[in-house]
């Protein structure tokens, strides 16, 4: 059957068609200009202010930025800022947390993907999802009112006496509550990414399902399940209101009793921001500047980690 | 003729389904024993059978007995990951672990608890000579197997099956992802393993066939329609549908 189909299509169609590829692609430029941009002026805003109190002529008496990065004390009232120690609980306690939930989170995943019956599997899954939506606040009530009465309760188990319950180990056992459902639902992918020939290769030479799923499935899958630490480790750097609302905030350290109270860097810039002015309040952005460097630090290190103990992907 | 596997009566259901029908076969030892037929007739899914891969499919129903050596492997009595020790699979894909060569090899006996640097070494080694590959990576043992070509990977599979000095090798395709140079390393290795191990190979090529092995299973709609030496059966086939099938009428 001829349709005729050549003389159908209408003059200057090509024409126009590479008009529409044009003005398409500057489209897609804007929007990642918009996007970029955002973030180059955020950073370079913080920056600005953060640096500040460290130059001379600052209107409210210059910092040592030495005393700040290396000091041990933080006393807003006495106008002694020192984030050193700070910068150390707040590893302590991301870390912490992601030793926690890590190995919790990667056998919860290999368990929804690879054991658990069909009809549980979706609700697990869902279960998960929402785990990772509900907002940091709700965590933070409910950290305040179990988890604190917890460590009391662990506390004087051991002997020891806290302050309500607030300390670094309610930090730490909140976190990894909260970061649980980001790594878990990064493995689950992970996990079911994995090509099904593995495991039935590793079957097939007489392995068991539980040799295929530890010697198989999560070392083909590691690189993801990595990529789920490395952004759950981010959650736990950044959380701040949660965190404030059990950590105390310590005014010298660092702390490494689990029982005592901590600051981190996110609650030292949250605690009181709305009622200070001058010095006490730039200081926060330089916080938030330190805070950024160490998330980025911790995750260029990670990356490392994974590029040498991943599949060269 | 030694006997290798011996079917009788084999039924296989999906569901509601019956994917085999009434399959009777005997598998000779130290031969090398071709599955052709049509796609979706039952080849693949039969020699799945003889190392019950079919166990892990759901709604996958078995009737019958396939003995191996004598003993029936669908015996409740019978230790499938024992059974999968002794009946080795190579893939139409080739499907190396993500690790390293050496481990690849090593992975089927530290499977069953075995440990010893120096005789993880001689499996290896072994192994990486019989399947034609350990002078290709002799040097980079412990380089990941991902880097290897389509051709050395299933090299690398078929000599991760040696490893565990099995008594069957089962071949799915072995050599339908593979450029035909690849393919012609993996039909003259299949004529060296035979000497020390039974191959039953599915394949989609007659040519490949004819070529490698000693007996020939033609497979349609679920049933044998006739099973010979590769000779007879290519040449003076009894089956009128055997005839137009290797002649090219269908298929």
């Amino acid at each position: 059957m001829e349709s005729n189909l050549k003389a159908r299509i209408r003059p200057g169609q090509a024409r126009r068609k590479q008009r529409t590829d044009r003005t398409v692609r500057a489209v897609f430029f804007l929007a990642a200009l918009i996007s970029g941009s955002c973030i180059v002026l955020i950073t370079l805003f913080i920056l600005m202010k953060g640096i500040q109190p460290f130059l001379p002529g600052y209107a409210y008496g210059s910092v040592s930025l030495k005393d700040f990065l290396l000091g041990t004390l933080w006393r807003q009232d006495q106008g002694v800022y020192g984030v050193g120690f700070i910068v150390i609980n707040t590893l302590i306690s991301a870390f912490g947390a992601l030793l926690l939930a890590f190995p919790i989170a990667v056998l919860t995943a290999l368990f929804i993907v690879k054991i658990a019956p069909k009809p549980v599997k979706p609700l697990m899954k869902t279960v998960v999802e929402l785990l990772a939506s509900i907002p940091s606040v709700v965590y933070g009530v409910f950290a305040a009112g179990v988890i604190t009465s917890l460590v009391k309760g662990l506390a004087s188990l051991a002997g020891v006496s806290t302050a309500g319950g607030s300390s670094l180990l309610a930090v730490i056992l909140l976190l990894a509550i909260m970061i649980f459902p980001t790594i878990t639902s990064l493995a689950v992918t992970a996990i079911e990414a994995v090509d099904p020939d593995l495991e039935l290769g590793s079957l097939a030479l007489g392995a068991t399902a539980t040799q295929t799923h530890f010697k198989v499935v999560l070392t083909s899958a590691k690189s993801g399940i990595f990529a789920g630490a490395i952004l759950g480790l981010g959650r736990a750097f950044g959380e701040a209101t949660a965190v404030a609302m059990v950590a105390g905030n310590k005014l010298f350290g660092p702390t490494f009793n689990l029982f005592d109270i901590t600051r981190t860097l996110t609650s030292t810039m949250l605690a009181g921001l709305k009622e200070t002015t001058g010095l006490d309040y730039d200081i926060r952005f330089s916080v938030g500047l330190v805070l950024m460097v160490v998330i980025l630090l911790s995750n260029l290190s990670l990356n490392w980690v994974k590029k040498k103990v991943g599949n060269g992907q | 003729m030694e006997t290798c596997f011996e079917v009788k009566d084999l039924n296989l259901y999906y569901g509601e389904k019956q994917a085999l029908k009434q399959l009777n076969l005997t598998i000779g030892k130290n031969r090398v024993t071709a599955l052709i037929g049509p796609s979706g007739c039952g080849k693949s899914t039969f020699l799945r059978c003889l190392n019950r891969m079919n166990d892990l499919i759901e709604n996958c129903r078995i009737s019958g007995e396939i003995r191996l050596l004598g003993e029936n492997i669908y015996d409740s009595k019978t230790n499938v990951v024992q059974l999968r020790t002794e009946v080795g699979m190579v893939f139409q894909k080739p499907n190396p672990f993500p690790m390293s060569i050496y481990d690849n090899i090593a992975y089927g006996p530290r499977c069953q608890g075995i440990r010893d640097k120096k005789v993880l070494d001689g499996v290896v080694e072994h192994s990486l000579k019989s399947a034609a590959l350990w002078e290709e990576v002799r040097d980079r043992l412990h380089d990941s197997a991902l880097a290897l070509s389509g051709g050395q990977q299933q090299r690398l599979c078929i000599a991760r099956a040696i490893a565990m000095e099995p008594e069957v090798i089962l071949m799915d395709e072995p050599t339908s992802a593979l450029d035909p140079i690849a393919t012609a390393k993996i039909e003259e290795l299949i004529e060296q393993l035979k000497t020390t191990y039974t191959i039953v190979i599915v394949t989609h090529s007659m040519q490949q066939a004819s070529r490698v092995s000693d007996d020939t299973a033609f497979f349609l709609l679920g049933e044998i329609v006739e099973a010979d030496t590769t000779r007879k059966l290519f040449s003076k086939p009894a089956d009128q549908r055997t005839e137009d099938y290797i002649t090219g009428r269908f298929g």
